[in-house]
């Protein structure tokens, strides 16, 4: 029935591309992509939330959402007619270590679509009035998103479990206490300093040939290279290890009335460059990914605790972390938490069984296709292989390395992936008195306020 | 321009038992998804039992004749592959995506569990605990999901859309194993599916394992009739839910028609005109001028029967309830009475276009949106004339729709008001 084997072809072609790099230090991305006539945009920066200055966290997502709010050449709601009268919607994003903007339109309208972007994104106006009321919106947006456990849940793991003064310690959206004191002028020089050729990506993909689009792109680039902001130095961000500490420590998040605690153990983990990715990945499958993991066996088929089960590696480029993720009614935190930890320490003494080996590499190695599949997830994880320096090869090759993952390697990572281990944080978003009986005696125990976290 | 039946090559046959299979060959990635839609879903659901077909999807992965407890997953995730379920007020889908030398795999395992569904006690005791937790999670600790359930109850005083899909959590609690298994032999049967296959395989030999796997299974008898039926609204409905919250939010729904009724093409263009993209009427209006609302979103989903069209406004903290809804209210206004400029219903039109067209740049994208439309429109052909339907929808269809839908005593308002909770 089927032409494939994934056991005897296992590494993936790839649509024809071509790369270049520009002396400007900007890299060209053009993917052929065949079927629906579609054309898709991503201009990549190195402006992600590391970047943002101390006492300043959210302003690279600030700069971000100012960009559509008008441009030297339109307002704001010439800049959404702009865009959106083409059928697109501006996805303009910020990770940990990126800005990115992207858009997907009809494949008749690709000249349009790349002026649209790099117009926002080389030419945006932060006038005074728009960012003043961007800083009202997204102060208001940060107190709402605190009705949400989970996304406090979420807030609290990355700004706690990096550690105090780390550049990946903050969430994206940042703190209130900071966007409220945003000026035009910080918005301005970030993106002066940020939004430069060296260190971006512009990827493409379309129905034309790659160095149709490549030469369509180079042509594109000449009209707006006077737009780009002139190149300037900015300093080296500080990443210092995470400190060793013993024992595990807990962090209470109240939350009035909430019924269901929120639960995450977090705890030091692997940054994406590491040359154990693959073992790294098929041994955290193993304990919390899927959905016969050990640890949703354990928590949700076998005792029915929660709907969700998982464990995640956050590996960002120089630094990353474990999670530990789920939820459950007030009445069984403690005992989610024990099976949880008792889980996890034991899968770190001895790795997974040769089945679950088995049947993680294989469900990686499957799967992996279909994340290659819009034009959009093309652009990104191409685009993230090479600004992580990871290069072409490690999508190329990712279904024969984690298919070669041998038992050993997983057993000897297992100790490193694993959330449960000393140093380890326990952060609970619920009801915090009866969080707080549930979980005494486990570790030092902190109650905090929700308001700290947004 | 409509999306041409040479690029979707799609092969249908429909077994003697009633399965209707449809079939998407595609060899681009060595990957496949498989639906099985079941036409059934909360609308076929009655008070005491609510919340039986979502914790029915649950139980569907507990174990069948050939296949015992945890062998569904495990066997799929080890061929390499996942799969996943949902439940809606109309039907209740399962979908497997896999490297595709596991379909053998996947069609037995489907079948399989059609055939032979095994529900023991101990099993269905757990995953209503884990029901449980799911409500807990999207319900009664998520603002979005109490609103929703409130708006159900107020805008339907007859028809099952009235209770939630997850259903009220004494039913969920009271659900016995006999339930099940007599919703299983009334609803999973051949005659109550569609088989939707995309992905890396050969036509002629996925249709013969299908038949060979499939066709032995008996098609199932007669179906109940949903009521159907919901008295005319007469007049605009309220009702306030307290919760220690950060803002207030404020949830309206306006009962519109079925999906196969032509206006819901239009309700869809009235979404985009309203809330998608940035420059939107909604969010121009009450997030960015006149800084009412963190967000203002709509959501229109197709239905069998009479749908919701809900506007959904995240207010910023602080701000009176009361005038939001007179903005809301104003722009609604504004469409039912000043026609839509062309150049607005030409953005909205390409707005749904190209959502049309991403859904279909992946696998599962092709194969649910094949099944939702056998579902919604009766045919899977719905889709490739899709195009040229919205392209023809005028700015004068646009105001007679919205004029009908939005009438003020249409209204159904839920406000979330900030507070302690009243036991």
């Amino acid at each position: 029935m089927t032409a494939h084997d994934l056991a005897k072809a296992p590494d993936l072609q790839l649509p024809p591309l071509q790369i270049e790099k520009l002396p400007s230090g900007l890299t060209l991305v053009a993917i052929q992509k065949r079927g629906l006539p579609l054309f898709h945009a991503r201009l990549s920066l190195p402006a992600g939330a590391c970047e943002d200055p101390r006492g300043k966290a959210g302003l690279a997502q600030f700069t971000v959402d100012l960009l559509r709010r008008g441009t030297r050449r339109r307002p704001a709601q010439d800049v959404d007619e702009m865009i959106e009268s083409m059928g697109a919607q501006l996805a303009a994003e910020v990770s940990t270590e990126e800005a990115a903007l992207a858009l997907t339109v009809p494949v008749e309208l690709s000249e349009r679509a790349l002026d649209a972007l790099l117009e926002v994104a080389l030419e945006p106006a932060f006038e005074e009035s728009e960012v003043a009321a961007a800083r009202r919106r997204t102060v208001a947006a940060l107190q709402s998103d605190l009705d949400d456990p989970a996304t406090v849940a979420g807030r609290a793991v990355v700004t706690m479990g990096y550690g105090p003064g780390h550049p990946y310690a903050h969430p994206a959206q940042g703190f209130r206490r900071d966007v409220d004191t945003f000026q035009r002028e910080d918005a301005l020089s970030f993106h002066a300093t940020r939004y430069q050729q060296q260190g971006a990506l512009l990827a493409v993909v379309g129905e034309a040939t790659p160095a149709e689009l490549l030469e369509q792109l180079k042509r594109k680039l000449s009209q707006w290279e006077s737009s780009w902001p002139g190149r300037s130095q900015r300093g080296a961000l500080q990443f210092t290890a995470l400190p060793p500490s013993e024992g595990m420590r807990t962090v209470v998040i109240h939350k009035p009335d909430a019924t269901q605690a929120q639960v995450r153990i977090v705890a030091p983990g692997l940054p994406r460059s590491t040359p154990r990715y693959a073992e790294a990945v098929v041994a955290n499958t193993a304990l919390g990914g899927g959905f016969t993991s050990l640890l949703v066996d354990a928590i949700r088929v076998d005792r029915g605790l929660s709907y969700s089960v998982s464990t995640r590696l956050h590996m960002n480029r120089r630094a990353g972390l474990s999670v530990f993720s789920s939820f459950t009614k007030n009445e069984t935190l403690r005992e989610l938490v024990d099976v949880a930890l008792e889980k996890m320490r034991a899968y770190a003494q001895t790795g997974p069984s040769e089945d679950a080996l088995d049947k993680a590499r294989r469900y990686l190695a499957g799967l992996f296709p279909l994340g290659l599949e819009s034009h959009e997830a093309l652009a990104e994880q191409i685009a993230d292989a090479i600004l992580d320096g990871l290069g072409l090869q490690h999508i190329q090759t990712y279904r024969s390395r984690v298919l070669a993952v041998a038992p050993q390697q997983a057993r000897s990572i297992a100790p490193e992936i694993s959330p449960a281990r000393d140093g380890a944080l326990l952060v609970v978003v619920g009801e915090a008195d009866a969080a707080r009986r549930a979980l005494d005696g486990l570790s030092p125990t902190d109650t905090r306020q929700l308001e700290e976290f947004g | 321009m409509p999306l041409s039946e040479k690029d979707f090559p799609v092969e249908e046959r429909t077994l003697g038992n009633g399965l209707q299979i449809r079939l998407l060959p595609d060899r681009s990635l060595p990957v496949c998804t498989a639906y099985s839609f079941f036409r059934v879903g909360s609308r076929n659901e009655r008070p005491g039992i609510t919340g039986i077909s979502h914790l029915f999807e649950h139980m569907m992965f507990n174990g069948s004749k050939k296949y015992g407890p945890k062998e569904f997953d495990r066997r799929l995730e080890a061929a390499g592959g996942s799969s996943n379920a949902y439940t809606s007020h109309d039907l209740t889908a399962y979908y497997e995506d896999f490297a595709s030398e596991a379909l053998p795999l996947v069609l037995d395992l489907e079948s399989d569990r059609m055939a032979s569904l095994i529900i023991d006690d101990d099993s269905l005791a757990r995953e209503r605990d884990v029901v449980k937790e799911e409500r807990r999670f999207r319900t009664d600790n998520d603002i979005d999901g109490m609103l929703d359930e409130a708006l159900g109850a107020l805008s339907y005083f007859a028809h099952p859309y009235r209770w939630p899909v997850i259903g009220w959590m004494s039913d969920i609690e009271a659900i016995t194993r006999q339930d099940c298994e007599s919703y299983f032999r009334t609803y999973y049967a051949p005659s109550n599916c569609t088989l939707v296959l995309v992905g890396d395989f050969e036509t002629a030999a996925a249709m013969r394992e299908i038949e060979r796997l499939y066709g032995g299974i008996a098609p199932g008898g007669p179906r109940p009739e949903v009521p159907t039926g919901e008295p005319a609204q007469k007049g605009e409905r309220r009702a306030e839910v307290r919760y220690p919250s950060q803002a207030p939010s404020v949830l309206a729904g306006f009962r519109g028609p079925p999906g196969r009724d032509a206006d819901s093409l239009v309700l869809d263009l009235i979404e985009a005109a309203l809330s998608a993209g940035e420059g939107a009427r909604l969010k121009r209006a009450l997030v960015y001028e006149q800084e009412l609302c963190v967000d203002a979103h709509v959501y229109f989903g197709w239905r069998m029967d009479p749908a919701l069209f809900e506007i959904s406004l995240k207010l910023n903290p602080g701000v009176d309830p009361a005038r939001a809804e007179s903005s809301l209210w104003a722009e609604l206004s504004r469409i039912s009475d000043e026609q839509i400029s062309e150049r607005e219903l030409e953005r909205a039109k390409n707005l749904v276009r190209n959502q049309l067209l991403r859904a279909l740049s992946t696998t599962n994208g092709r194969a649910h949106t094949i099944g939702q439309m056998e579902m919604m429109l009766g045919s899977w052909r719905a889709m490739l004339d899709l195009p040229d339907r919205y392209a023809a929808i005028t700015a004068a269809d646009v105001q007679r729709v919205a004029r009908k839908t939005f009438a003020p005593h249409r209204r159904n308002v839920v406000t979330l008001t900030p507070g302690e909770v009243v036991a």
